[in-house]
């Protein structure tokens, strides 16, 4: 069967969630902590990719739950 | 390319794209959800819904690529003025995913449709591109001289070399 151009294959494969900054969680949780992320500052959650891509990590996170499962 | 004589009947006529007003098809109008996250959010409710779980498993069953799928799904969704283009090809791989999870949580097997089958053949341009430098260079050696040189090279390797053969 020859292959036809499908745009999902290129868009799913250009979804770099792989190397996407994690959330690194704060030692301390006091009332008095500061707010600020600095990973929130390094990504544009405006973009809709990104919004995309945050979207689609939660999803692969549990279908590699159910993988190892 | 191999031309068919035979007349094709499955694309438009020419100027039907003309015969509706401007406007009047569902994909000219605006269209229903405009940002990603509301695209995504129909579509995480169309796909949690039991009878599309049942269906998407048997597609899936049936071998169809989840590439597939999820872009028949986008392009009716924008043909009917659910979403637009843009955002269709941007939820593509959330689509994608959440198939793919579908079809894990119900132990299928499925296409996911990444894997290229061509992957491991010969492409045809090369062997194209073989059979092109073959010719030039049977073009280029003269047949008559390699045939003759064949017949020589034979008729010394006939002569007898036994202990009784006479030396030259």
């Amino acid at each position: 069967m020859s292959r036809q151009y499908n745009p999902a294959v290129s868009a799913y494969n250009n979804m770099d969630i792989e190397n996407l900054p994690s959330v690194k969680e704060k030692d301390t949780s006091g009332l008095l902590t500061r707010k600020s992320n600095d990973m929130d500052k390094s990504m544009d959650y405006s973009s809709p990719s990104i919004r995309v891509a945050k979207q689609l990590e939660v999803i692969r996170k549990h279908r590699n739950e159910i993988d190892v499962a | 390319m191999l031309l068919s004589n035979e007349p094709s009947f499955d694309g438009p006529i020419p100027g039907q794209s003309l015969t509706a007003e401007v406007g009047a098809r569902p994909w000219q109008s605006p269209s229903q959800y405009t940002t990603v996250d509301e695209v995504i959010e129909y579509y995480m409710a169309r796909m949690t819904s039991e009878d599309f779980m049942l269906q998407l498993v048997d597609v899936m069953e049936m071998g169809i690529p989840v590439t597939t799928l999820a872009n028949t799904i986008q392009m009716s969704s924008v043909m009917e003025g659910i979403h637009t283009v843009d955002t269709g090809m941007l939820v593509l791989p959330v689509l994608m995913e959440m198939m793919m999870l579908l079809g894990d949580s119900a132990k299928i097997d499925y296409v996911s449709g990444l894997e290229n089958p061509d992957k491991g053949k010969t492409r045809k341009s090369f062997l194209a591109k073989a059979a092109s430098q073959y010719k030039e260079s049977l073009s280029k050696t003269d047949v008559k001289e390699l045939v003759e040189e064949s017949k020589e090279e034979e008729q010394e390797d006939d002569t007898s070399s036994g202990l009784m053969a006479r030396r030259k």
